[in-house]
């Protein structure tokens, strides 16, 4: 874990240091003079030997301290907690929707596994989980918010309810009608899987009905690989959906990501992308826990 | 009571039925739909009845629907492509399983007929204690509340011989051992007192020692609770020891049927005559084992008659000698702590020229590991092994390189050891191309079309693909491919294991024959003590990774001197019987 | 069994495989919409067609055969030519195609002779500036399919040979290759597109080189753990037992047994690496505005849609989505018939 996490302040680091130009000259913008450039590289701590830069940026992540957006002054550690707010309030209805929707449709899914609705499902599913989001997305906002006007077609407010009920419907919406397909089959194939296991014909051979071997016992036991890759989505509920973010005007995370990109400015890249992995990596370690808790059989080093 | 009796009357009006009959079996007929034309009859219109208080066993080979008749009576064949031909009867206590619905299908299955599976492991729900198992077994069918049912299962697992049953019935199946494992499967069939216990090769994946144990009790449960059991086997030996009528199938027809006394001493069948003659006992050695097509065809008089003999002496030349061979496995444990494991200490032995080692032990006790790392395929951590005046242990990977085809090894499982994307002349000409045996290609196909030959192969299959042969078939093929080297020394890691009696029989003689003309010593791994008796010269009896003991063979079966070996073959089935 | 004695060699797994794919009617339609997308994506990419896909040939929005009744007032006041604008010294510091006036300058005097007949009509309409929808759709379906392919086989070639490596000889590689891969994997997917992206800049290549080199977690993580299965089969243990070297097992006898796995992986990682272009264009950052993609056109048409020119978005939405549709079903009809064990159905 903590390599890992050693890994990741490395790579964004040396992306940026070797690859990233000169920081300097994308800060001076327009008015490129060699005297401020020089000031630009002293404020930076550029004109420090590769070494030390790496430590400022290690203290930078252990103080959660990131300094200053290049492009509009605005402290970076708090810009992360109030874009990734915002990304939370939708992405939190997305997963938590995705997750209820998906589980119950799997557990559909299987029940009629083999016959000719399941592969129907199995189909649609495919179709639905090849088109692009952008499509969704581009078509959604127009039909549903812009010609039909069923709901507002972007914006954001500072009121946490009137974004709940007013603003983040449709992102919401649009959004699940992407995500439910794959986690769907996805489920599916954890459910057959389990459906094929021996004690499945135990339990029939004890006499449990088709209602209590899917709900009891198949389900309980592909429980655990779904939870997982339930849980492995939470890191990400934080950045949002990029497209979502831009299209919508949503001013999120992901939309700081694109912005930030847009105008290189590299200090919000590198605090999100290493604030990210931290998180991910939280998100690791919980799933093991996670899995202690769901499968007698594993135990934690 | 009464209902199912009056039912009884209604539905079994007119057939001959007599009261001490439990299951009547009439003419079932199974097919499997495999796709959109295809069709697989796996039973063609099979008859037999279980009376009551009796030990049925039906026998057979792989693939003869022994398995499948059980899963018919229990309803759990797939129901989405089986088809029961409308014939079939499945008279379960006057009434045709046949005709329930599936509710009281479900409401018989775990109450009247309960069933034991092959694998406990995995026929137990991993994710739940087996206390809540049982629970849910008894709960199932009798209103009961969840303490008194948790009451129950403690008493029941007393009965099935499980230590301290208070504490294990909040384990979880992977706590307990295999044998644990299958305890408290049979707790579970029989918590609600049933008529009849279905037990499918209920202790095929176990060790000799605790099948015996399994068996055992079996028997006893079977005494006091007044149930029939429907035993299915391979073992044809077992079956002689616990069974009061026997049913042969093969290719899912009944070959033989009747009282296990009269099936075992006067078999009237050919094949039942084939299945008793083809496999090794401890009591004769003939030159050439039976094979069932000597059956088939008549020729059983014509086999040669004579015992082989055994032994070695001490002036036969030395190929191989193992001096304090040791092997362990390091294992992490927390951060830094690692922990040794041992899989094989301190084993030292000799094997001759053109002689057979036999290696015994139960699972985990080291023997495959051992052969493994005689030949390399492990690393060892101590000891030497000495042949052609080296210590192949202490040899770089380069000076090792031209040993490999001198030494070589027949994996167990004939459907994992040969590569599926290989044709089998690929197969054969790999070894030939890597040792630069043979100056050409073309050379080398005419040599692999000999060898195939000489496996009793047709030279056509040197153009196939794995898959399209049967288990022997390609066991046949590992040893082709061996051949192609020419090694002096052969490890079969249970070469025959995997496969059926009659099949067996037939790799087993071959590999004889083999030893015969070429000179090879074989080392021979298995954990069957009656192949092994019948193949080897000398024997090796490994426990926990420690070699117990090493002599001739027939002085170790005659007199074993140490504890273990004695109940290693105190456990053989059928022991009693000779 | 049969064992006549024709020599021949019987089929193998891969005409196998064919066959079944070919019994498939599923496969067989979807096998034939992807092929007519790869020839026209060849032709395309030969200029034998859609060569002019960013000429002006209809007047601004011109109307698709299928629609010549919609009313198009912007396309009326098109035929009136501008006068040439003063550009001041702040704007050009700013326009990308500041470096390009000249080159501009001298194609409006070679071609200010030419007289183009701006059509009103074009079988799929034509877009703000006069393009037309159907050449552009073509030529940048060819550009985002060859984007999915290219960026695919990069992706799976880094995953298998690592996976490979990781999965076979486990330990110390094993540890170095999954600290890669946790680095990787630890930041998300379109935010580590985004950051190798905003370091090597724009461009159809570096789009290709980005999707390559992030994408291949998927495919090292299959393949790994395909190695680690393997490396204890019999038949690498006999190979080993024979003296088959360490690359000759890896790559002779264990590879031929996850090709289908790596040709699944293939197709796959085609559909995501198109819809991964698409987003990554949107957002400006893939494909540069002087070429043209399926995902610049779909963020070309938001502004379309408003004033109620559907037909671009008509276009290239079903065009994309044909294809993608028809690839994925045609993946798990491969994937049904290189893997028959697998339990998608």
């Amino acid at each position: 874990m903590i390599p890992t996490l050693i890994g990741v302040v490395l790579l964004v680091f040396f992306l940026f240091k070797y690859f990233g130009g000169d920081p300097a000259a994308v800060l001076a913008g327009k008015q490129l003079t060699a005297d401020k450039i020089a000031a630009i590289r002293a404020q930076l701590g550029l004109d420090q030997p590769v070494i030390v830069q790496l430590l400022i940026f290690v203290k930078q992540i252990l103080t959660f301290d990131f300094g200053r957006s290049w492009s509009t002054n605005e402290v970076v550690s708090n810009m992360l907690v109030n874009r990734g707010k915002v990304s939370l309030t939708v992405m939190a209805q997305v997963w938590f929707l995705d997750a209820i929707i998906s589980v119950l449709l799997a557990v559909i899914a299987a029940y009629l596994k083999g016959s000719l609705s399941e592969r129907l499902i199995t189909g649609i599913c495919t179709a639905a989980m090849s088109i692009s989001l952008l499509l969704y997305v581009v078509i959604g906002q127009y039909f549903l918010g812009f010609k039909w006007a069923l709901f507002p077609v972007m914006g954001w407010s500072e009121s946490f309810w009137v974004n709940v009920t007013r603003y983040s419907p449709l992102p919401v919406l649009l959004m699940l009608a992407v995500s439910i397909a794959p986690s769907l089959r996805l489920y599916r194939t954890f459910l057959i899987e389990e459906l094929n296991q021996d004690y499945v014909r135990t339990a029939r051979a004890k006499g449990a009905g088709d209602h209590r071997v899917m709900l009891v016992h198949v389900l309980r036991n592909a429980a655990i690989p779904i939870v997982t890759n339930i849980a492995m989505a939470i890191p990400g509920l934080f950045v949002g959906s990029f497209v979502i973010e831009q299209v919508f005007s949503i001013p999120g995370l992901g939309r700081e990501v694109v912005l930030a990109v847009d105008r290189s400015d590299f200090p919000v890249i590198k605090a999100i992308t290493v604030s990210l992995a931290m998180m991910t990596m939280l998100a690791n370690l919980g799933v093991d826990l996670l899995y202690k808790w769901l499968d007698p059989r594993v135990q934690l080093k | 009571m009464h209902s199912i009796q009056s039912r009884a009357a209604d539905k079994g009006w007119g057939l001959k039925m007599s009261d001490d009959v439990l299951l009547d079996v009439k003419n079932l007929q199974v097919t499997f739909r495999l796709g959109k034309q295809e069709r697989f009859t796996a039973l063609k219109g099979v008859s037999y009845s279980v009376p009551r208080n009796s030990v049925v066993a039906l026998v057979g080979e792989s693939g003869s629907g022994k398995s499948v008749s059980a899963m018919a009576i229990m309803g759990l064949l797939p129901r989405a492509n089986t088809e029961i031909s409308n014939d079939s009867q499945l008279i379960f206590n006057g009434v045709d399983l046949l005709k329930e619905s599936e509710g009281e299908l479900r409401d018989r299955c775990g109450k009247e007929i309960s069933m034991i599976f092959q694998e406990p492991m995995s026929s137990l729900n991993p994710v739940y204690k087996v206390g809540e198992q049982i629970v849910e077994a008894i709960c199932l069918h009798k209103p009961m509340s969840k303490l008194a049912a948790r009451k129950r299962a403690i008493e029941l697992l007393d009965e099935v011989g499980i230590p301290q049953p208070e504490l294990k019935i909040d384990s979880y199946p992977h706590e307990l051992s295999g044998g644990q494992q299958q305890r408290v499967m049979i707790a579970m069939a029989i918590c609600c007192e049933p008529k009849l216990l279905i037990a499918d090769e209920p202790t095929t994946a176990l060790d000799v020692t605790i099948q015996k144990q399994i068996v055992e009790l079996l028997m006893k449960l079977r005494q006091t609770h007044g149930m029939s059991i429907l035993f299915i086997t391979h073992d044809l030996e077992l079956v002689r020891e616990i069974a009061d009528q026997v049913v042969v199938m093969h290719n899912g027809v009944i070959k033989e049927l009747g009282e296990a006394s009269a099936v075992f001493d006067h078999p009237k069948d050919p094949y039942t005559k084939a299945l008793l003659a083809c496999r090794p006992t401890l009591d004769s050695r003939p030159i050439r084992l039976p094979v069932v097509d000597d059956f088939l065809q008549g020729r059983e008089g014509e086999l040669p008659k004579g015992e082989r003999a055994r032994g070695v002496l001490p002036t036969d030349p030395i190929v191989l000698e193992v001096k304090g061979l040791r092997k362990s496995f390091t294992a992490k444990r927390g951060f830094f702590q690692k922990e040794e494991i041992v899989a094989v200490k301190d084993v030292s032995f000799k094997l001759a020229r053109g002689k057979t080692v036999g290696i015994v032990g139960e699972s985990g006790s080291g023997k495959t590991t051992l052969g493994k790392t005689l030949i390399r395929l492990h690393s060892c951590q101590g000891g030497e092994v000495l042949f052609d005046g080296k210590n192949l242990m202490a040899l770089s990977q380069k000076e090792f390189q031209p040993y490999k085809r001198r030494l070589q090894i027949i994996f167990q499982n004939p459907y994992a050891s040969l590569n599926p994307r290989f044709t089998i002349g690929d197969i054969l000409l790999e070894p030939m191309r890597v040792h630069s045996i043979l100056d050409s290609d073309k050379d080398r196909t005419e040599h692999a079309m000999a060898l195939l030959k000489r496996v009793g192969l047709a030279e056509s299959a040197f153009f196939k693909y794995p898959h399209e042969f049967s288990g022997g078939q390609r066991q046949r093929i590992s040893i082709a491919r061996c051949l192609t080297m020419k090694p002096e020394v052969m490890i079969c890691d249970e070469s025959v294991s995997a496969l059926d009696v009659s099949v067996q029989a037939q790799v087993l003689n071959l590999l004889q024959e083999l030893q015969d003309e070429y000179g090879m010593s074989y080392l021979f791994i298995s954990h069957d003590l009656s192949v092994v008796k019948y193949i080897s010269d000398e024997v090796l009896v490994m426990n926990r990774g420690e070699m117990v003991e090493f002599a001739n063979s027939d002085e170790l079966y005659h007199s074993p001197k140490h504890p273990y070996t004695q109940k290693l073959l105190a456990a053989i089935p059928g022991r009693g019987n000779h | 069994m049969s064992m006549n004695g024709t020599n021949t060699r019987s089929a193998s797994f891969w005409i196998q495989a064919w066959k079944r794919l070919l019994a498939d009617p599923v496969a067989r339609i979807c096998g034939c919409i992807l092929a007519i997308y790869l020839v026209v994506a060849l032709l395309s990419a030969t200029g034998l067609i859609a060569k002019g896909w960013n000429d002006e040939v209809g007047v601004s929005y011109a109307n698709p055969v299928f629609a010549p009744n919609e009313p198009n007032p912007e396309g009326d006041t098109s035929l009136i030519r501008e006068d040439a604008s003063v550009t001041d010294d702040e704007t050009k510091a700013i326009d990308p195609l500041a470096p390009k006036y000249e080159e501009i300058a001298k194609l409006e005097r070679t071609n200010a002779d030419k007289v183009t007949v701006l059509q009103r009509l074009l079988p799929l309409g034509g877009d703000k500036t006069g393009r037309d929808v159907l050449a552009k759709t073509i030529k940048a379906g060819q550009i985002s399919i060859a984007i999915g392919l290219a960026a695919s086989f990069i992706a799976v070639f880094i995953g298998v040979v690592l996976g490979a490596f990781s999965g076979y000889f486990g330990g110390k590689v094993n540890d170095a290759l999954e600290w890669v891969y946790n680095v990787f994997t630890s930041v998300p997917y379109i935010l580590l597109v985004l950051a190798f992206s905003a370091v090597l800049g724009k461009g159809v290549g570096t789009v290709i080189l980005v999707l390559g080199m992030t994408g291949w977690t998927g495919t090292y993580r299959l393949i790994r753990s395909e190695y680690i299965k393997h490396r204890d089969r019999d038949y690498v243990q006999a190979a080993n037992a024979i003296g088959a070297s360490h690359l000759r097992m890896m790559f002779l006898h264990i590879l031929p047994n996850v090709s289908h796995l790596i040709l699944i992986q293939l197709s796959q990682e085609v559909i995501s690496f198109i819809k991964a272009e698409v987003v990554l264009s949107f957002l400006g950052f893939g494909v540069p505005v002087d070429l043209i993609s399926w995902g610049i056109m779909i963020s070309d048409v938001r502004s379309e849609l408003v004033i109620g020119k559907w037909w671009q978005l008509a276009s290239c939405a079903t065009a994309m989505s044909v294809f993608v549709v028809a690839f994925s079903f045609f993946t798990d009809s491969l994937r049904d018939a290189l893997d028959p064990k697998s339990s998608r159905r």
